[in-house]
């Protein structure tokens, strides 16, 4: 959504993967606008708030998330948006253009913000990121991060470390005025991008369990803990293979895995979902920034002894023209030799080193294994030893 | 008619557990119930 908003998708119907017009030609009744008010289980029945009943055998919850609000005065002023329905996205680019917007603000510097400030920044407009933190996007180790830092400022970008947001009310020069622990700063737009949390509404009311992430706990069919009842994508929990644990991190892409699953399953079918790695990626004007398992901070949490390296190498090979660095960071287990986790930025090949290393830790690899993998080499794509091999056995002589 | 299947919300989960579900069985009543005016949209 936000290369829509940023006008990179110009046609907001290829977004749209199906239509209710295409769901209801294989038969499937689609209600749009219309909310859920209560599950009464007893009867067998989805109250819907137009007052009309549904019946139900089998039941799937997919509610998704609701984004967090500072919790400020003034947060539900017009002109202060969060996005995670692509209602938001429609309305953020109707009031970027019809206000018109001169400046915006964002409040949060995780990957939705990133992709924003960069989203608005191309429409020329002016951009200020306030944030609770010293860094953005602090999945990444602090000498990435400083590098996104430093990728959004040369784009013009402002950032601002260290801010309590106190509130929101209307402006002088511009539509609205956020006031911070730095004083006041106007703009004609405010993204709230502090966060989002699993919507459980509906499940807390039916009295399903919730894991320790706060999302529904579901077991490896997809199915919840009370008979015919299912949860799919980013309202219920997924098994991380490296961690063992249980967690929720809503993207697009498992959610659509979840949800085969367990319409595969309800079409009377036998599938299961084998889990996540915590695969993520996102780009910031010329960099790609990845990552995938686990931190030191998740892998100790998670009682493994995390050991890492961070190194800078090559893109594709040091002698070709167009060669850019690629910062590698690799974590591994100390006592197992096992790898655990990995971090990439650079402005090409990031991607591509953080999906090899997802599936060497979907399979468990070791160090050994990851520093002698067969890689695709040719000088215009990779150096003849790839920055993975460089990082897997400078981390296995640490060990 | 087969069984009642009632899919709440039709973001990425909901929408591939519709088209899956159909897929397996084509004599399910399938429902599928959105708050929104949108169903199935790439993030």
């Amino acid at each position: 959504m936000p290369y829509y908003i940023g006008d990179v998708i110009k046609d907001e119907k290829k977004l749209v993967a199906r239509t209710p017009e295409k769901f209801r030609e294989t038969g499937v009744d689609v209600r749009i606008d219309s909310r859920v008010e209560e599950v009464d289980e007893k009867a067998g029945e989805v109250r819907l708030a137009d007052g009309t009943s549904l019946p139900y055998d089998i039941l799937v919850l997919g509610t998704g998330t609701t984004p967090l609000m500072p919790g400020i005065p003034g947060e539900t002023l017009e002109g202060v948006f969060t996005l995670k329905k692509f209602t938001d996205a429609l309305r953020i680019k109707a009031w970027l253009r019809d206000v018109p917007c001169r400046k915006a603000i964002i409040v949060g510097a995780g990957f939705i913000g990133m992709e924003m400030c960069e989203a608005i920044r191309n429409l020329g407009i002016e951009t200020q990121i306030f944030h609770r933190g010293t860094l953005p996007v602090n999945r990444w180790d602090p000498e990435f991060s400083q590098i996104v830092l430093e990728e959004i400022r040369r784009h013009g970008v402002d950032f601002v470390m260290d801010t309590e947001t106190l509130t929101v009310e209307a402006g002088k020069d511009h539509r609205l005025r956020l006031v911070t622990n730095h004083g006041g700063a106007e703009a004609d737009m405010i993204l709230m991008a502090v966060g989002i949390r699993p919507d459980v509404t509906l499940a807390k009311q039916m009295g399903l369990p919730l894991g320790e992430t706060g999302a529904i706990r579901v077991n490896f069919s997809q199915r919840t803990l009370r008979e015919g009842v299912y949860a799919v994508g980013d309202c219920c929990e997924s098994f991380h293979r490296v961690s063992g644990r249980w967690v929720n991190i809503p993207l697009g892409d498992i959610a659509n895995k979840q949800g085969r699953v367990a319409g595969r399953n309800i079409g009377g079918g036998n599938m299961i979902f084998p889990g996540i790695v915590g695969a993520q990626s996102f780009k910031v004007f010329d960099l790609e920034v990845a990552a995938t398992g686990l931190d030191e901070r998740e892998a100790a949490q998670s009682g493994f002894h995390p050991v890492s390296t961070l190194v800078w190498g090559n893109a594709i090979a040091g002698s070709m023209p167009g060669n850019t660095k690629l910062g590698l960071k690799l974590i591994a287990d100390r006592a197992t030799g096992k790898l655990l986790g990995a971090q990439a930025v650079g402005k090409a090949g990031a991607v591509s080193r953080i999906n090899t290393l997802s599936c060497a830790l979907w399979a468990g690899l070791a160090l050994d294994d990851v520093g002698w993998l067969d890689l695709a080499y040719s000088p215009p794509f990779g150096g003849s030893w790839d920055p993975i091999h460089v990082s897997a056995q400078a981390l296995k002589r640490k060990i | 008619m087969g069984k009642h299947v009632v899919i709440i919300g039709a973001g990425a989960g909901g929408a591939s557990a519709a088209a899956e579900a159909r897929r397996g069985d084509e004599s399910l009543s399938i429902a599928m119930i959105e708050q929104r005016s949108q169903v199935s949209v790439a993030a």
